[in-house]
């Protein structure tokens, strides 16, 4: 087992490497950069000398090699250099906008679990009737609403036309309530998709009948039996959804114009900030990876048959 | 026993006092309240020349103070910080006489020396600071402290725009210690120590940002109205970037000032009684201009035929509103020095044919004109900051497909939209315009050395093969050096029909700024070039 967990925590270190190196090269071979987009820009009125004394103070005229290595160092000493366009160091930017898009993620995936649960179970209820087909479709329907027009939607009825929140003074919880929604509405949706199908595909199995004959209660069976199976596969779709809930909160906190890392990326992509893209690169792929490392280990708790494979495979 | 009826008709004379009281009140400035101010980008770096960003100029000009002080009714320079001032008859010596008793928020003295430091800076760059030079001021040489309230600016050439150069955002005087600090850490608003009406309290980066007014302020420009500190106790600037949703919290009341309202959304607002400000920005209009190093509108025929393909009122009528007057020059009529010259810029489909013809472009099979082979295809970026800039450039796309030019708009990123702009075969035409009250703006815009928006040779733009406009550039030259004001004046009517027979440039509308206020906001006002001023500003009770 811990042989398991070391192989999988050296992949993890690789993709991480190679994702800051990939980051790296392709940040590098956009066109321009940001001591173009901002010194260069007609505004500034600078002559091309001015500029290249700039390019120069940030180290930007060195060959690329020198630079990767640079900004290899400064990431393992935890420098991850200044932000050319907002001028501040990334650290500080960072030390601001982490934070609250960590809050806005963790609770809208926990709101994107529970709406996931509250639906399965619903739909699964006895004497739904008509209404099972209508919950089943809630998924499909919630896939397709576009984040950024639900946010406004909900700002309009909830904020404006209700007056319920405050959108641009609010207080603690309220500032989370409707950005929490927004994301986890679409974010639900994938969940429920895959929890539902699964639940009915293990209903069908013949060791269901098996217990209902047995004269198990039909939610004793749904627990005990069906969602313990059907809850394997909704794991795997949770680990891959992380990066859709950063997507997400991108759009959510442009629209409700919160700090976050969503905020901070959309500026840093549209200057070329790339001191700043190659920090958020480094940050997201490390959460990726580790959330996807957390749900391998915990495959075996959830399903005890994937733990004899893995003692036996390693 | 007192009756119920004495008890209400007490009661209503009481609330009718009140209510009286309060309307009394309402025409009289109300001291104190919060401001919600919605700004629709974060500030960037708050290195004040970089002032000219709009949302850095909206939170510049609260806190900090200038030499001088600019009219926005009469452009007149004013006193300010600077009591009084002289200049030399070639306008290459400046003497200002620094008003006693300003400090800044840190405590330290506003003096000559303060000064000085601040223009050295501003004039000359910082290079291991890495402070770029200020865009308004040029051939500055050295400053000399006379005394502790008396300052001597010299310049190696005539420098005539200086006094107005002293009165912009970009200009804003700031603490020794903000000066020490590298442009880097000038992200930081807390960091810009100005001595201005507003002192910042608190920032989120990229959200928020808290004024509060600085209660011993006494020194706002001597001729305004308004004197000691602001009435407003607290500025609260919110980064709000979805237009929908700043103005219908402006509706709701969640905000009492929003800044870029577009023109479609100007009803709206209106008809629910609140209002929009439209200040003029009073500099280089909002146009589309061409860089004539690209063979294809290297012509001079082309560029008419073009100039008269465009029907910039078809523009102004379909996308905009009243609050965005149709352009009739290359600056606007709101700027010195302006000359009508509408009858130049007629839109005139015929004779636009004729000209393609004559230069040789004949239409070819798929509507498109072609010569020697050559399509006629032209590209321009659109701008993001400019108003519906994308919707403009489409318009005058059609325009132009009528007469067998098609011109391409792409949005791209910033990367390639800055590189591809410093090439005039990438982008043969671009989208251009410039706010300031000096006609020293029409230098800015043109020169090589500085905007250089038709991309002539000399400036950043390494690509460029050969164009270069001397007439051009001597005009412009002379615009800074002239001191004499009537002459210079000619020089800028000069220079403006020498832009317009050479069809370097479309002149569109005039742009403004636009926003909107409750009614109960009072007293907002603007410097010059549209930036608001919250020094007077106050709100009437609800």
């Amino acid at each position: 087992m811990i042989r398991y967990i070391l192989g999988r925590v050296g992949q993890a270190l690789a993709v991480l490497v190679v994702t800051f190196t990939a980051a790296f090269v392709l940040l590098q071979a956009l066109p321009g950069d940001a001591i173009m987009i901002k010194f260069m820009s007609p505004e500034m009125g600078l002559s091309a000398e001015q500029v290249a004394e700039i390019r120069a103070s940030y180290g930007a005229d060195l060959p690329i090699w020198e630079q990767y290595l640079k900004t290899v160092g400064n990431f393992l000493s935890g420098n991850f250099g200044y932000s050319i366009q907002a001028g501040v160091p990334v650290r500080h930017q960072l030390a601001v906008n982490l934070p609250p898009t960590l809050q806005l993620a963790g609770l809208a995936f926990l709101a994107a679990v529970l709406l996931t649960v509250v639906l399965a179970a619903m739909s699964n209820m006895v004497g739904m009737g008509r209404l099972r087909g209508a919950l089943q479709s809630l998924p499909s329907l919630f896939i397709s609403i576009p984040v950024f027009w639900l946010g406004i939607m909900l700002i309009q009825i909830f904020s404006f036309q209700l007056g319920l929140v405050s959108v641009i003074s609010p207080g603690p919880v309220e500032k989370l309530v409707l950005p929490v929604a927004t994301l986890a509405i679409p974010i639900s949706a994938p969940l429920a998709q895959v929890l539902m199908r699964n639940i009915d595909e293990v209903l069908a199995q013949p060791f269901v009948a098996v217990a209902r004959a047995k004269g198990a209660s039909r939610s004793w069976v749904l627990w005990r039996h069906v969602a313990r199976n059907a809850v394997l596969p909704t794991l795997t779709i949770a680990g891959i959804l992380f990066g859709e809930l950063l997507a997400g909160a991108v759009v959510t906190e442009a629209v409700f114009g919160l700090s976050g890392l969503g905020g901070l990326t959309y500026q840093a992509v549209n200057n070329h900030d790339t001191a700043v893209l190659q920090a958020i690169v480094v940050i997201s792929a490390f959460a990726f990876v580790t959330i996807n490392l957390v749900v391998d280990l915990l495959y075996p708790v959830v399903d005890p048959r994937l733990g004899h494979r893995v003692a036996t495979t390693t | 026993m007192v009756s119920m009826r004495t008890i209400l008709s007490a009661a209503a004379i009481a609330a009718a006092i009140g209510a009286s009281a309060a309307l009394a009140q309402s025409s009289q400035p109300v001291k104190g309240g919060t401001l919600v101010y919605l700004e629709q980008q974060a500030h960037t770096n708050l290195y004040p020349p970089a002032g000219g960003f709009y949302p850095n100029g909206g939170v510049l000009n609260q806190i900090t103070d200038k030499l001088t002080y600019q009219n926005p009714k009469t452009l007149e320079i004013e006193p300010w910080i600077a009591e009084s001032w002289t200049v030399n008859g070639d306008a290459t010596e400046y003497v200002f006489k620094i008003r006693p008793g300003v400090t800044f928020s840190d405590g330290t003295p506003l003096d000559a020396a303060a000064v000085a430091k601040n223009f050295d800076t501003y004039g000359l760059g910082n290079k291991e600071l890495k402070h770029p030079v200020s865009e308004v001021i040029t051939n500055y040489k050295a400053s000399e402290v006379i005394d502790s309230l008396t300052v001597k600016f010299t310049f190696s050439k005539p420098s005539v725009g200086f006094l107005q150069g002293t009165s912009v955002i970009g200009s804003g005087l700031v603490s020794l210690k903000t000066l020490a600090l590298p442009d880097d850490a000038l992200g930081d608003a807390t960091k810009i120590i100005g001595s201005g009406p507003f002192v910042v309290q608190s920032e989120v980066l990229g959200r928020e940002l808290v004024l509060a007014a600085r209660k011993d302020y006494a020194w706002g420009p001597a001729r305004l109205a308004h004197q000691g500190r602001a009435n407003l106790d607290v500025i609260k600037y919110v980064v709000t970037p979805e237009d929908s949703v700043r103005i219908g919290a402006l509706l709701a009341g969640q905000a009492q000032v929003i800044r870029q309202v577009q023109a479609y959304d100007e009803k709206q607002v209106q008809s629910k009684g609140f209002t929009i400000y439209a200040p003029p920005t009073r500099g280089v209009n909002n146009s589309v201009v061409f860089r004539p190093d690209n063979p294809l509108v290297a012509d001079l025929r082309v560029r008419q035929a073009l100039l008269h393909a465009t029907n910039a009122k078809e523009i102004v009528t379909t996308l905009f509103s009243a609050n965005y007057p149709l352009a009739k020059s290359i600056i606007a009529s709101t700027a010195q020095g302006y000359v009508d010259l509408s009858a130049k810029l007629t839109y005139d489909p015929a004779l636009s044919a004729k000209l393609l013809d004559d230069g040789g472009w004949a239409l070819g099979p798929k509507g498109l004109r072609q010569k020697d082979g050559k399509e006629m295809i032209l590209t321009a970026y659109e701008s993001p900051p400019q108003p519906q800039n994308k919707e403009t450039l489409q318009l005058v796309a059609q325009q132009w497909a009528k007469v067998g030019v098609k011109l391409v708009v792409l949005a791209g990123d910033a990367g390639s939209r800055v590189a591809d702009s410093l090439d005039p075969i990438k982008t043969p035409v671009a989208p251009a315009m410039v706010g300031r009250a000096d006609p020293d703006v029409i230098r800015s815009q043109y020169y090589p050395a500085t905007r250089n928006v038709l991309l002539q040779k000399g400036g950043l733009a390494t690509r460029v093969q050969s164009f270069v406009d001397d007439k051009l550039n001597g005009l412009l030259e002379a615009i800074a050096a002239e001191t004499d004001y009537a002459k210079r004046m000619a020089l800028v009517g000069e220079v403006q029909t020498y832009v317009i027979d050479q069809a370097y440039t479309i002149p569109i509308f005039e742009e403004p700024q636009a926003f909107a206020a409750s009614p109960r906001f009072k007293d907002f006002a603007f410097e010059a070039v549209g930036r608001p001023s919250f020094y007077a500003a106050w709100l009437a009770p609800k």
